[in-house]
């Protein structure tokens, strides 16, 4: 009885090491084709859309997209056994990548860049996401994204005008270590200070956790009652801020701004929850991503190191028009 | 130098009162520090607000306090609240949405399979931990990953949304509404009246309060009077003891995580009630070491045999004092980071000092 266990064992364990093994096999046959890998940065429906992008062009282009694993967190040791793994299969003539780190993605990247795999960072980037200047990290082809400190800029120029350029102003954040959602949050300062008029009383950090964020938005309310923006940086934020804002009893007098069209984001727009909200544009940062590796690998085109495509804004205005549908996460 | 401490402790009626409840007199002067300092901190509608959202934290403090006594320690109730959440909020999204049954009926059924998975993942850890000697710490930790994956996949990474209006009605509600000369109205606003009247109206005791007071008295009883609350005392205090006395002790300690699961579950679909969207939990949230916080801080000893519901609930009270008042106050979110740990390290060395107190 054991026996026969310890033999099944032994037979599963070695069927389990040698599948990898013929697969890889079999995908090294037909490599004249070009392979682009994309190795998102976490299951979100953020890179679902730019998945979208990326394949829809690669059909366009007839090259071939393996798309890895979506990590199920954040952070490069989650994702960076998934690239090992993918890249390991053999083939692969680019990475399109969202590095989860700006510095602990740099090695493993060098070392497939070494072996003659190309690198363009889609979304997020390596060390400053400068690549025109020689460094440690500059060896990315180019960095196709959003810049969220453009973005945070842009939300305040947007939510001064919603509220005639003058009152206070209240930030609720996500994490105080996570570089892209502290851009937006840096953009935002800068902007709101071109208005003279308008008074930032705070930003806090939820960790995104809905209740934390709904807190601290009441605890602020309650500090300053005369709040009439708000500028929640992702989903958890701005539902944690609107369900304060109900609280409060302060339904349309305090205006919500928020970032990413999930849908989610936009039913609440269309309920009157949110009054503002910024869409990236994943799905064409995938498009181009594609385009331009293409343009490299086919006839050894010049890439501009930083390709970053603008935003989109829903507002009440156009949220029900058929022409911002593309710019929805789904 | 310690021990002539204690000694003058000992003496005085007074300070050893203090003492024994040092969380509760923190608590106190907290109040009174944060009325000087912060703008808006002491009114009604501030206490209200603390004490309704602290319902889940409290919640999770006594199902802690409940493990913690027994000596062990439930390091995977914030995630099967995620669960109880995503799975509450799953089932009342789909009902709902069909069209075929009643936002109340979904709201009902979604929330008592959420209520009765929540003991799943108790009854598990427990068999683990009373018949097979797996240490609490890891049978939990296996648990807090198991749940949390099982959440996820449930949810697919995105917070369950399109819930019925109704549960944020009920869950964020008061029981009463006073508007001065125009009287009372009970369990919400007056018809045609809306959300941006709200103001004008004094809103009184959250609906929450009433539900987690009722829940606390019921586990304070639990603990303090009945066969139950004793046998995890003498578990705690001596697990052979407790086996020599013919207490059925494997037996109990699979009751008392299958009763801290099932709190979490009711945490899960409070959840649901207070944001309207059934929540998976995060990985920095941390419910369960803030949970064993406020448990410490309470006056409960980590090796177990001692620690109360009410104390419990102090420490949480302390912990959402303490961020709410600087937050109020304009203190930048990092040094409040800072505070919440020294109030904890504080609690620890309190009880070093004085031993014999609690």
């Amino acid at each position: 009885m054991k026996k026969g266990l310890l033999i099944t064992m032994i037979m599963l364990l070695v069927i389990s090491m040698g599948t990898p093994l013929f697969a890889a096999g079999q995908k090294d046959a037909g490599d004249d084709e070009i392979t682009m890998l994309f190795m998102p940065g976490i299951a979100d429906p953020f890179y679902y859309m730019m998945e979208k992008g990326i394949k829809a062009k690669g059909e366009e282009l007839g090259i071939k997209i393996i798309s890895a694993e979506f990590p199920k967190s954040w952070g490069p040791e989650a994702q960076v056994p998934i690239l090992e793994a993918t890249v390991a299969q053999g083939g692969v003539d680019m990475i399109l990548i969202a590095p989860t780190a700006i510095d602990a993605l740099v090695t493993p990247l060098k070392k497939f860049y070494d072996q003659g795999i190309e690198i363009i960072t889609v979304d997020t980037f390596l060390g400053n996401g400068d690549y025109s200047v020689e460094s440690d990290f500059s060896f990315p082809l180019s960095y196709i994204g959003s810049d969220n400190e453009k973005g945070g800029r842009e939300i305040a120029e947007n939510l001064a005008k919603m509220i005639g350029e003058k009152g206070k102003v209240y930030v609720n954040s996500t994490n105080p270590d996570v570089s892209s959602v502290n851009g937006r949050v840096k953009g935002f300062k800068e902007g709101i200070k071109e208005y003279p008029n308008i008074e930032l009383v705070g930003v806090d950090y939820n960790m995104d956790v809905q209740q934390k964020a709904t807190d601290q938005t009441l605890a602020a309310l309650q500090k300053d009652p005369d709040i009439v923006g708000i500028f929640a940086t992702n989903v958890f934020s701005s539902q944690g801020a609107f369900q304060a804002v109900v609280n409060a009893g302060l339904v349309g007098a305090v205006k919500l701004a928020t970032w990413d069209a999930t849908v989610d984001m936009i039913n609440a727009l269309k309920k009157g929850q949110v009054d503002l909200v910024l869409a990236q544009k994943p799905y064409e940062i995938g498009y181009l991503a594609v385009e331009w590796g293409y343009k490299f690998l086919k006839d050894g085109t010049e890439i501009p190191k930083a390709v970053i495509p603008g935003f989109e804004y829903f507002t009440p205005d156009n949220v029900n028009d058929p022409a911002m549908d593309e710019f929805i996460y789904k | 130098m310690t021990k002539s401490i204690n000694s003058v402790i000992e003496e005085s009626k007074f300070l050893k009162m203090v003492a024994k409840n040092w969380a509760f007199c923190f608590l106190l002067s907290f109040m009174v520090l944060f009325s000087f300092t912060g703008k808006g901190f002491l009114s009604i509608v501030n206490f209200q607000n603390i004490i309704h959202l602290s319902v889940i934290a409290i919640l999770m403090a006594t199902a802690e306090t409940f493990v913690i006594i027994s000596g062990g320690i439930d390091l995977s109730i914030g995630f099967i609240m995620g669960l109880s959440s995503v799975t509450a909020g799953k089932i009342i999204q789909l009902m709902f949405n069909s069209g075929n049954y009643s936002p109340a009926v979904s709201i009902l059924t979604g929330s008592v399979i959420a209520l009765v998975l929540s003991l799943l993942p108790g009854l598990l850890s427990g068999i683990m931990i009373a018949k097979y000697r797996v240490p609490p710490f890891i049978a939990t930790l296996g648990m807090w990953g198991i749940t949390n994956g099982i959440a996820l996949k449930i949810c697919k990474g995105f917070p369950v949304a399109m819930l019925p209006d109704n549960l944020t009605k009920i869950g964020n509600g008061y029981t009463l509404y006073i508007k001065s000369g125009e009287g009372v109205s009970f369990f919400g606003l007056p018809p045609g009246v809306g959300n941006d009247q709200i103001r004008e109206y004094l809103r009184l005791i959250p609906n929450s309060f009433i539900f987690i007071f009722i829940i606390v008295l019921f586990l304070w009883h639990l603990l303090k009077n009945t066969k139950f609350g004793q046998h995890t005392y003498a578990i705690g205090g001596n697990e052979d003891a407790a086996v020599r006395s013919g207490i059925n002790v494997k037996k109990h300690i699979i009751k008392i995580y299958v009763l801290s699961s099932f709190i979490a579950g009711i945490a899960g679909v409070f959840n649901v009630f207070q944001t309207g969207i059934g929540n998976f939990t995060p990985f920095g949230a941390m419910y369960e070491l803030f949970a064993v916080a406020a448990v410490v801080i309470g006056g409960a000893s980590l090796m177990g045999g001692k620690g109360r519901i009410f104390a419990s609930v102090v420490g949480v009270f302390l912990i959402a004092v303490l961020e709410n008042g600087l937050l109020i106050s304009g203190v930048q979110p990092f040094y409040r980071f800072i505070a919440v740990g020294l109030l904890l390290i504080l609690a620890i060395v309190i009880d070093e000092l004085f031993p014999d107190l609690f």
